[in-house]
């Protein structure tokens, strides 16, 4: 084994826990040396600590700079600030990562999907400034930043550059919101200047949706302000199969945090029914950021290989592996391919 | 036959309307403004690109432009006047601001956003 990495778990609420224990058992099983140290986050602990997201959970973050997060639900309707927004806010996670790659055993109507969608994921129109400005009219400010819009550009063309990706494209609607959107396209077109060897271009937002739907093999990384990124990294989500196998990951300047994109699904909650792979996936991803390529791969290629065989997979890929029987298939692979 | 339009606008409900404090839009390079009070106004919060930087924790990795939405709340009842002397007050202190935006209620629930 290798370094050893600290990494905060937080299992999060419903189905969270048992999905986040299945990960667990895949990640020890890759060879990877890490300690996890579990917080609480979500729903659970409004009882105990008034709050979604506790100050315990936010320092550990803080120390150990890197987490690995269960599904949360915010509550509808009630005063209380998401827990994922907060998390947003306070470690200024301003780069949303969101793969979408096809994988083999779904089957999709495209050969190629291949897309890295960069989102911006602290400023526009979710900087929580709203007024009702008068009794019938109610008014929500976007805001763009210079400094917010080119540091996600430069992430997402250093990470493409050490990707080996090739081409990226901001995606905008300056042709109408010409400061806002026209001064995010400003800064994406400064860094460009820096990056030669990536080919980069721009295109207009509701063009991008519907590129995305008649050829998305066109496309190979995106970068979006916070808005059009909600949208099209669920669009794209959905052209790979959905949200059960897509990936994120949560990046500041100080602080990684690596999450599935669903919901907690509660009503399966202690039922070890729900698919843990797009959790499991985050992980992958995590490992590469902790610089364990070799960790990453192999679980990589033991989950396709299992989800190939179809034997032990869940319910919403057509099997009736429970949640931990996926997870040790999963693992027995690994250590049969070994 | 009414219009969609003017069925819509027939809709509209009469509701009670009360000033209850106003969001400054303050440009600085100095870093977080301090305020005192200001006549019946007192400074509740600050925010930078929607995150609360004051008062409580801030993230030192965390991203500030020159651009600070300052929340101040009335302290008692307050009318329309008194926002104009409270901007005289604010402008008069060498604040430089962009904008002014005035908080209601309206029939007892705020019509604004919290902060972040």
């Amino acid at each position: 084994m290798g370094k050893q990495h600290v990494v905060t778990m937080l299992p999060g609420e419903g189905t969270g826990p048992e999905i986040c224990e299945a990960v667990r058992l895949v990640i020890d099983a890759s060879g990877v040396d890490i300690k996890w140290e579990y917080e609480d986050i979500g729903l659970d602990c409004l009882e105990k600590y008034g709050t979604l997201l506790p100050d315990k959970t936010i320092q550990n973050i803080a120390k150990n700079k890197v987490a690995l997060k269960g599904p949360t639900t915010t509550p509808i309707g009630t005063g209380h600030k998401s827990a994922n927004v907060t998390l947003r806010k306070v470690f200024d996670l301003y780069a949303n990562v969101r793969p979408a790659k096809l994988i083999p055993v779904l089957k999709r109507p495209w050969d190629k999907i291949d897309i890295i969608n960069f989102r911006e994921n602290t400023e526009d129109c979710y900087a929580a400034i709203e007024h009702m400005v008068s009794d019938e009219v109610a008014q929500c400010l976007k805001v763009i930043t210079w400094p917010g819009s080119y540091r996600i550009a430069d992430f997402a063309f250093k990470w493409a550059k050490a990707n080996g990706r090739k081409k990226i494209f901001c995606v905008h609607k300056a042709n109408i919101m010409k400061m806002t959107d026209g001064l995010f396209l400003d800064a994406f077109r400064e860094v460009a200047k820096k990056y030669p060897d990536i080919e980069s271009g721009d295109i207009i937002v509701d063009n991008c949706c519907m590129q995305l739907v008649r050829n998305p093999a066109q496309f190979d990384c995106l970068v979006l302000p916070n808005l059009y990124g909600d949208i099209l990294t669920d669009l794209c989500a959905g052209l790979v199969g959905g949200l059960g196998f897509a990936p994120g990951a949560n990046v500041g300047d100080g602080c990684a945090i690596f999450e599935a994109v669903h919901g907690s699904a509660p009503k399966y909650a202690g039922m070890k029914k729900v698919n843990p792979s797009a959790v499991l996936v985050s992980g992958i991803m995590m490992l590469r950021w902790l610089n364990e390529e070799a960790a990453a791969a192999r679980i990589e290629k033991a989950m396709f290989a299992v989800l190939d065989e179809r034997k032990h997979v869940t319910y919403d890929v057509g099997g009736t592996a429970k949640t931990d029987e996926y997870a040790q298939a999963i693992v027995d692979k690994m250590h049969a391919k070994a | 036959m009414p219009t969609f339009t003017e069925t819509a606008k027939a809709t509209k409900k009469k509701k009670e309307i009360k000033l209850v404090g106003i969001d400054m839009y303050i440009i600085t390079d100095k870093g977080i403004p301090k305020f005192d009070d200001i006549g019946p106004f007192k400074c509740e919060f600050i925010s930078n690109r929607g995150t609360k930087v004051w008062p409580g924790f801030v993230s030192p990795d965390l991203l500030q432009v020159n651009w600070y939405r300052c929340r101040f709340m009335a302290t008692k009842d307050v009318q329309d006047a008194d926002v104009n002397t409270f901007l005289d007050a604010l402008t008069k202190k060498g604040w430089w601001w962009s904008a002014a935006q005035k908080l209601w209620n309206y029939d007892g629930e705020a019509g604004f956003s919290k902060a972040y």
